[in-house]
Formats: structure tokens, sequence, C-alpha cells
């Protein structure tokens, strides 16, 4: 045990001496004279905020403001205060680094972020030292909440937006597949879920090519897809550039010959944008439908707009976030400004929301996200390109907790 | 057996990209001998200004002019203000400006457009597929393959057997002697300098269906394009096009038939080549 565990156990002791002498018969003068160090909420926030992979911390931060517009900014008279740090894309060290300066020179309340797999595993140690209750917006490996007991997560899982979409495909007249996934960890999640499902329902994967991360041209992978003939290809991308490129080829070199293709999140209507035509038809599935009617997703939306112009269009990013700051808010205002941490995480473990994506929950055993998973289908609406759902997939748990015992 | 066919059009297409956007910097690097890592900075220059140009509804043909242009404006006005200063003051001096300037460029584009990939979509007349006999085929590709050839051909008319081509070479070779003879040695730099940016610019735009432009760009693809010069040989033109169609065709057949071992096939080919010529495949006759 280092330095951190034992200041942040002093600093547990002192609010829990402060919140007990509120409760007495000085409660006034006591509201007045904590004011200064107790109505100040920290949230840190560490996510990529530039560099290629910025879209994440640009889609965190407008969620927030979103967010704080809609609820305010203070909760129960304490100020919600977020702590920005960029972590500049896939590096432990660096997360690991300032989720360190986060908890002891900010002093921060709670942890949130990460994008990346490496950096949230970074953090762990961190959180579980300084029992700090963090929120995983995005990160989406499995493993990520097994590696502290201060970890939930409101974003997803790779098995968990896979394994819905293999049995469909293996239950809908899909005999083979040929899966081809981009050369980096949460790839081989992908292609590892997608494969176990798929087989077990009876298909037959024909091939399994990786690509490797730098690639520009996906054209010859694509052709050596053709020359196994399967029904349908399994893609996972790392997104941005390199996802459209891949669905553009698709749609030049195997649509014409029936290949259906079969993606995650690949098709989000904010890439759907950039890829434009060539997704039509693609099969997704994914735990957030973007045009859902449901009130908190209407309003976000017509928010977001507000604040960052017509062509602003939510992601994965923005309802994790979105959600993480749900369990932020709930904590503060249940178990006010200076929760004790493990308070807060039996105050999450189990805790239900409403989401902009529809219900969820945080598994009370694994700290890890309960949702609905929506197969859909790209199809264009006038000018518009959307994601039409057909099928959901009700309360899916993370299968990687159950295929990994841990 | 039809795969092999398709697979070398791919190969010689993305070399073609390669070439083009390379070829500048076989200007800028190989024949006027200036550290320049920020080529990719100018390409993407092109590639944002063209495709801000169609969003307001321009033509693709007028964008990727615009885009040329912009590039060559940005690199004209580097050269005079930035790059001139360093012609003395040796390598490391113009590898860390230029380098910076990737960065400076990077954080302003990042800034006016977003962090997002930006499209530029093809007019249709240049997009779909054509009949090959025995399947259908992209069309573009076959596009980016005729107007690589073509700018390859120009190129060669232009510098290696003309006036203005000599004149730079012996400028390039010894500025104080070709300033001694009259020549405007400051203003033949910065028109060849205009010319390599411009040739940037055009190959960001027409190669963008390949490598997409984002503000990631000249960082990302720096290696690529300083690889091309390098294995063609520095200043020569017949090198960088025969060392992209090498690279690009050998990558695309190692990505078809080996894809596990693909990223690792085209360094290798790359580390052959080196040792075979260290000098590059076809090096300028000025220099070997």
């Amino acid at each position: 045990m280092s330095l951190l565990s034992r200041r942040s156990m002093l600093g547990g002791l002192s609010a829990l001496g402060t919140s007990a002498l509120c409760t007495s018969t000085l409660a006034t003068s006591c509201g007045l004279f904590g004011k200064a160090s107790a109505e100040v909420v920290k949230v840190g926030v560490i996510n990529t905020f530039s560099g290629p992979f910025a879209r994440w911390g640009e889609q965190t931060k407008q969620a927030i403001e979103v967010f704080q517009k809609q609820r305010g900014k203070t909760v129960k008279g304490s100020e919600i205060q977020i702590v920005y740090r960029d972590d500049g894309g896939a590096d432990p060290a660096r997360a690991k680094q300032l989720a360190e300066e986060l908890a002891l020179k900010e002093k921060v309340q709670f942890l949130a972020g990460f994008a990346f797999t490496p950096n949230a595993l970074a953090a762990a140690e961190i959180a579980t030292e300084a029992k700090l209750p963090t929120v995983i917006w995005n990160a989406a490996t499995g493993i990520v909440t097994r590696k502290s007991p201060y970890f939930v997560r409101t974003s997803f899982t790779l098995p968990q937006d896979t394994a819905p979409v293999a049995a469909w495909a293996a239950k809908n007249g899909i005999k083979s597949v040929v899966t081809l996934v981009t050369d980096y960890a949460p790839g081989y999640d992908g292609e590892a879920a997608f494969t176990r499902v798929f087989k077990e329902n009876g298909g037959e994967i024909l091939e399994s090519i990786r690509v490797p991360l730098p690639t520009t041209d996906f054209a010859p992978f694509f052709e050596r897809v053709l020359e196994k003939k399967p029904n349908a290809l399994f893609l996972f991308g790392p997104g941005g550039p390199s996802s459209v490129g891949m669905i553009g080829t698709w749609a030049s070199r195997l649509k014409p010959a029936d290949i259906q293709l079969i993606t995650t999140t690949e098709t989000q209507e904010i890439d759907l944008v950039k890829i434009g035509p060539a997704a039509l038809d693609a099969i997704g599935s994914s735990h957030y439908p973007e045009t859902s009617d449901n009130p908190l997703n209407v309003s976000l939306r017509k928010d977001l707009e507000a604040l960052f112009g017509a062509k602003t269009i939510p992601d994965i990013a923005t309802v994790a976030t979105y959600d993480g700051m749900q369990l932020i808010y709930r904590a503060v205002e249940q178990l006010g400004p200076r929760p004790p941490p493990d308070a807060v995480m039996s105050l999450w473990k189990g805790a239900k929301l409403d989401s902009p994506r529809g219900p969820i929950e945080i598994d009370a055993q694994t700290r890890d996200i309960v949702q609905n998973v929506y197969l859909r289908r790209v199809k264009a609406q006038g000018d518009r390109l959307i994601n039409v759902s057909f099928e959901t997939i009700a309360a899916v748990k993370d299968p990687w907790k159950e295929w990994n015992p841990g | 057996m039809t795969a092999w066919i398709t697979t070398l059009l791919d190969g010689l297409a993305y070399g073609m990209v390669l070439f083009i956007i390379s070829v500048g910097l076989t200007i800028t690097m190989g024949l006027m001998r200036i550290v320049n890592l920020a080529h990719g900075a100018f390409a993407m220059i092109g590639g944002y200004v063209a495709a801000v140009s169609i969003d307001h509804g321009l033509s693709w043909a007028l964008a990727a002019l615009l885009g040329s242009a912009a590039a060559g404006i940005a690199g004209g006005i580097a050269e005079i203000f930035l790059y001139r200063p360093l012609y003395r003051k040796g390598e490391l001096a113009q590898m860390l400006l230029t380098f910076g300037l990737v960065f400076v460029v990077t954080g302003l584009l990042t800034l006016a457009f977003g962090v997002d990939f930006q499209r530029i979509p093809l007019p249709p007349s240049l997009s779909g597929e054509v009949s090959l006999g025995f399947r259908s085929y992209p069309l573009y590709r076959l596009f980016l393959i005729a107007v690589g050839a073509l700018l390859a051909a120009g190129l060669w008319l232009g510098i290696d057997r003309s006036l203005y081509g000599a004149r730079l070479r012996a400028a390039v070779d010894n500025p104080a002697m070709a300033r001694g003879i009259g020549m405007n040695v400051d203003r033949l730099f910065t028109a060849t300098f205009v010319f390599g940016c411009a040739l940037a610019g055009f190959g960001g735009v027409v190669g963008s269906e390949l490598l997409l432009i984002e503000p990631a760009y000249a960082l990302k693809h720096l290696v690529t394009f300083l690889v091309v010069v390098v294995v063609g040989g520095h200043a020569s033109f017949k090198g960088s096009f025969a060392a992209a169609l090498l690279i690009g065709s050998v990558e695309t057949f190692g990505k078809f038939y080996l894809p596990s071992l693909a990223p690792y096939v085209s360094f290798l080919l790359v580390l052959v080549l080196l040792l075979w010529r260290p000098h590059g495949v076809l090096p300028a006759k000025s220099l070997s």
C-alpha cells in the first residue's frame, strides 16, 4: 500500500467527520464553514483529445456539455467540475501518469473516460489504490472491468455487440463466412466472438484474415475474400478512415457477387455521412440506435445540434459519456459531494438507468453494462443514410465474462 | 486466374498513387536537397481545399485544380519565409523545422475542420465500375493508372530533357556558379518548390480514395513517401516511378497471397532493394 491509499483514507475519514458533525445541531454553521472545500465535486476525465483518435474526446466533451445543460452544473448545491486530461491516443504510461495526477494533485472524486483498453488497464491500479470510482466510457475489451473493483463500464464490450449478430446470421441462411478484422487486440476479440457464436449455431468460417493496422488499400484483401466465395463477410475495423475504406471496397468488390456485409459498429450514423451510399444494405449490430425516438435520445440530439451545429451526430462515445455522467450525478445526489468510494460502488452495482439508447443496467457482479443490442441495416431516407433496426435482443450481458470465468 | 489480373491492376493503381504524391518529394528533397518532412502536409492542404471546394458545389476537376494550386501557394510561401533561410543550415535544422511545420499544419487543419476525415467524392464520370470482359473493375483505379503514367512521361520530358531541368540541376549542384552566370537561383528554387508542392496537393486529391484526407495524414504516410524517394534514388523520376510501382505491386500481391505477412513483405522488399542498390534503384546521373 502506498501513499495514495493512505491519503485517500485520510480524505475519506475527514469527509466522514465533517458530515457527522453536520448532522448534529451545528448543521447550519457547518454548511457555511464547509462551503469552500465541500461544494466542488471534481470529475477527472482522461480521454483522447488530440491526434488521429481525437474524435473520442470531442464526442465526450460534447456529451458532457449537453448533459450539464440539461441537468445543470450543480447537484444539491455542489458544483460538478470536469477536469479534462488528454492521453493523446493508446498510451498506457501517459494514462497512468494522468490518473495519478488527478488522484493526488487534483484530488478528484471520480475518474472517467478511457477510449483505449490499454489506457484503462494502466489506470486500474491507481483507481484501486486511491479508491476512485471510475466510469469507463469506451475501452471495450471484455477484461477491463475485472482489473479494478472501482471500475464500472457504460459503453459496451465487443463480444456483446458481436455475439447477437453472429447468432442471427447463422439462423438466417448465412452458412459460410470469412472474417476480416484489423490486426490488433479488439480485432481478435471481434474475430473470436463471431467465430465462436457462428460455429455454435452451425455456421462455417472459411478463413480468418487479419489486416495490418496501417493498411490504406484494402482491395487485395477483399479480392482474397471474393476467391473464397462466402455467403457473408464479417468485418471489424478500427473506425475512422480505415473502416470507410473497408466498406467502400466491400461495395465495389464483394457486393456485386452477393456477399453480404456483417459488421458491428462500423456503420454508425456519424460515419455513414462519410462512407456514403457504399454502406447501403450493410448489416450492423450496435447497442445505440441513433434514430431511436426515446425522449432522452430526441432531447440529446436536439441539444447537440443547438450547441454544436446542425451537423452534429451522437455516437457510441456520446451515449456512454452521457450515461457515465448520469451515474456520477446520481452518486453525488444520493451520497453527497464527498461520497465514500465503497458506497458509490454499491450504489452503482445493479443501478438501472434510462439511457438515450434505451434501458441499461450495471451488472451487480461484473460491474459491466447490460443493454439491448439492435441489429440493423443501412437504408437511405431521402438524401440521408440511416440504420434501420430489424431485431432487438434485450438485456445482453457481456458474453466474454461467461466464456472466461475469472 | 482472373484474380491475378485484378491484383496486378490494384497494385499498379496503388503504386501510381504513391508515385503521384511522392514525385513532388523527389523534386523538393531529391533534386533541391531539402530534408522536406512536411511534404505530406502540402498533400493534405490540397486535399482539404478540394474537399471544401466540392462542399461548395464546385466540380471535381476544378476542386483538384484548386487543391493543387493551394498546396503550391502554401509551398511558395513556406519556401520564401521558412525554407530559404535554411538552405545552408544543414540537414538537422531542416528536419526539425519541417517536422515542426507538420505539427503546425496538422493543428491548424484540426482547428478549422475538426478531427474527422474528409471525403472528396468522385464525379459520376469517374466512379462506378467498368467491365474488363471477365468481371467488373472500378473505373477510378484505371483512371489513376492513366494519370500516373501521363504525369511520369510529362515530368521526364519536362525535367530530365528540358532547359529548365538542366538549369535546375545546375543551380542545385553549384548555386554560386549558377548565380555567377546570371541565373536567378532564388526564383528558380521558389518556382520549383511551388511546383513540387502543387504536385503533392494534386496527389493528395487524386489519391484520397486510397489515402483518406485527415489531420493525421502528413505524419501517417510520411514514411511511405520517404521510402519511395529513397528506394527510387535521390532526384530520379524514373527511379521513384519504378520504386512506387514496385512497392505498390509487391505490397498488393503480398496482401492477396500472404495476408498475415503483408506488413513485412513491403519492408523486406525495401531492405533487399537498398542492400542491392544503396543509392536507389535508378539514381540520377548527377549523383552517381
